[in-house]
């Protein structure tokens, strides 16, 4: 029934294998013969040469060395000295280059409106511009909001807002940088060295220091509020170099005739008192009218402006008597202006004893420090004025911002004194506050309006390129003291 | 004695008219004597002696024969004049 059988192989094919050996492919490269070749070189002469620096000239120059060390030095001067007498009295009588003038640049005949700048927050709460403030490399302007006109305490929440012209995309509605502060800002500062720093002082009489380079709190340091500090709106605040080179301290002025000086202490975010004054009616020495208010009385500081030239002084503005100067002893000297309260003033950048201010009596009036009557009384405007500035490059030129809006400039080379350009802000007659020249592009100048504005204005070569003898003419007005 | 007649001589030229300071040079454009301060002579100084050997090698370079006697250079705000000599310059 059952026999053996054998069966063939049953076998099952593995594709998977053969497939895998079909994918393969393979791919061989060889790169070409390399070819070579020798060669060889000598030098046979061969030359040693080393240098280094020396030291600077302007350390070891020594100009008092012994005349022997100069053998042919006085047979020079002999020759040299007829040659340059007669070259030196022929150029003091020659009109040969009378009225010659070269420009190497395009010149700009008029001045433009390159930008109106705009906070609209600011603006639709009716904020006004208070200050105005270039930084160390032109490049950025920083405006503080609040309120010139509002006498009482005030809550209000302000705005400091920075724009850089430099950017391309610049867009004058929209601030690069806002900062919220807690009450009305009334002035402002930026550094002398450091770009991304400004100092303010804010109505509630905090001075708050802010770095814009940090990523958050931008507030670097700040003074809070103690019985040191200013209770009263901090009309000006003002960097002062410190005692070392690089070094600053800020200098703060207010309302309650305090002028404090602060270090600034990055490490605890505080603004540490260094030194201060007191303006005391007391202390004040008259000069002509007598003191009208008897008893000790803190005098209202309105406006400070410190000497370029001389590190110890500064001129502090105070109403109604007029200013007066203080060096760290106290009051030295008062000036009468016999006008009213004065807003601005402003030491000449090319002379020592120069200053200008202005106030509410409509009068430009040009002081020198030797005397406290003024040496020059210009008319600006109908009504207040606010800020005046002296052009960082025209000795004779100065520019004040009216309370009708207008910008007017005054040539004082000009014999007439009716101002050379009238810049209208276009506010439709609201006050203009503050203006400031650009430091490092000196035709560009600054303009704070009080509808919330800041105007970049481009002035003429006419306005900035200095003359021939306008030091010359500045020197002769400053010394027309009257005996 | 020397050192005082080198003095009287640049009194003497220092109160010209307009003259706001002086300089003199060495051969190797280094200042010897100055009434000016230190940082505006050595600025004077390292600047002028390289306008002056230019212009002595164009006045040359166009006629050999030639030579630079009195270089002035003239801006807005004032004037430089130059004395070259021999061995020494003079700065005005």
């Amino acid at each position: 029934m059952f026999t053996d059988e054998t069966l063939d192989l049953i076998g099952a094919e593995s594709t998977w294998r053969k497939s895998h050996q079909q994918t393969q492919e393979s791919r061989s490269c060889q790169t070409l013969p390399v070819h070579t070749a020798e060669a060889e070189t000598q030098a046979k002469a061969v030359l040693d040469n080393s240098t280094q620096t020396q030291d600077q000239i302007s350390q070891t120059l020594s100009l008092d060395q012994n005349i022997c060390h100069f053998p042919g030095l006085l047979d020079f001067l002999h020759r040299a000295e007829d040659v340059v007498t007669k070259e030196l009295v022929k150029n003091s009588k020659s009109h040969a280059f009378d009225g010659f003038e070269v420009n190497w640049e395009d010149q700009n005949e008029s001045v433009s409106c390159m930008h109106r700048l705009q906070h609209v927050d600011a603006q639709e709460r009716g904020l006004q511009v208070t200050s105005v403030s270039w930084n160390c490399t032109g490049s950025v302007i920083g405006c503080g909001f609040g309120r010139v006109d509002d006498g009482d305490w005030s809550n209000e929440k302000a705005y400091v807002c920075m724009w850089n012209l430099d950017r391309q995309k610049l867009n004058p509605k929209r601030p690069d940088v806002i900062i919220g502060v807690v009450t009305p800002v009334m002035c402002l500062c930026f550094h002398p060295l450091k770009p991304s720093v400004v100092a303010g002082g804010l109505y509630s009489g905090e001075v708050l220091v802010w770095d814009t380079s940090r990523s958050q709190d931008l507030i670097l340091s700040q003074t809070g509020m103690s019985a040191d500090t200013h209770r009263e709106p901090v009309y000006r605040v003002s960097w002062v170099p410190g005692a070392r080179r690089g070094e600053f301290t800020l200098l703060s002025a207010g309302s309650g005739g305090r002028v404090l000086l602060w270090t600034v202490d990055g490490a605890e975010a505080k603004l540490i008192l260094s030194s201060g004054y007191a303006l005391v009616q007391q202390q004040v020495p008259q000069s002509g009218a007598a003191s009208k208010t008897p008893g000790i009385t803190n005098i209202e500081v309105t406006s400070v402006a410190l000497s370029p030239w001389d590190l110890d002084t500064f001129l502090v503005a105070v109403p109604p008597d007029g200013e007066s100067v203080t060096l760290r002893a106290p009051v030295q000297f008062s000036f009468s202006t016999r006008g009213g309260p004065v807003h601005s003033v402003h030491f000449s950048p090319f002379h020592r004893n120069l200053f200008v201010n202005v106030g509410t009596d409509s009068l430009a009036h040009l002081h020198t420090v030797l005397q406290p009557r003024p040496l020059l009384s210009l008319r600006v405007s109908d009504s207040y004025t606010f800020g005046v500035r002296w052009s960082p490059t025209r000795p004779l030129v100065f520019a004040a911002a009216t309370g009708q809006g207008l910008v007017q400039m005054f040539d004082l080379g000009r014999r007439s004194l009716r101002p050379v350009a009238t810049i209208d802000q276009n506010t439709s007659g609201q006050p203009t506050y503050c203006l400031e020249f650009n430091p490092k592009h000196t035709n560009l100048m600054a303009v704070g309006n009080a509808d919330g504005s800041v105007s970049i204005w481009q002035l003429s070569a006419e306005l900035t390129e200095q003359g021939a003898k306008e030091t010359a003419m500045l020197e002769q007005l400053a010394n027309e003291v009257a005996d | 004695m020397l050192q005082a007649e080198v003095e009287e001589t640049i009194k003497r030229i220092q109160s010209q008219k307009g003259v706001q300071g002086i300089i003199i040079v060495n051969a190797e454009g280094i200042p010897i004597k100055s009434t000016l301060d230190n940082s505006s002579t050595v600025q004077y100084a390292g600047n002028v002696h390289q306008l002056l050997m230019k212009a002595r090698g164009v006045v040359r370079d166009i006629d050999p024969q030639n030579d630079l006697t009195f270089l002035r250079v003239r801006s807005k705000k004032n004037e430089i004049m130059i004395a070259p000599g021999k061995e020494i310059t003079d700065l005005d």
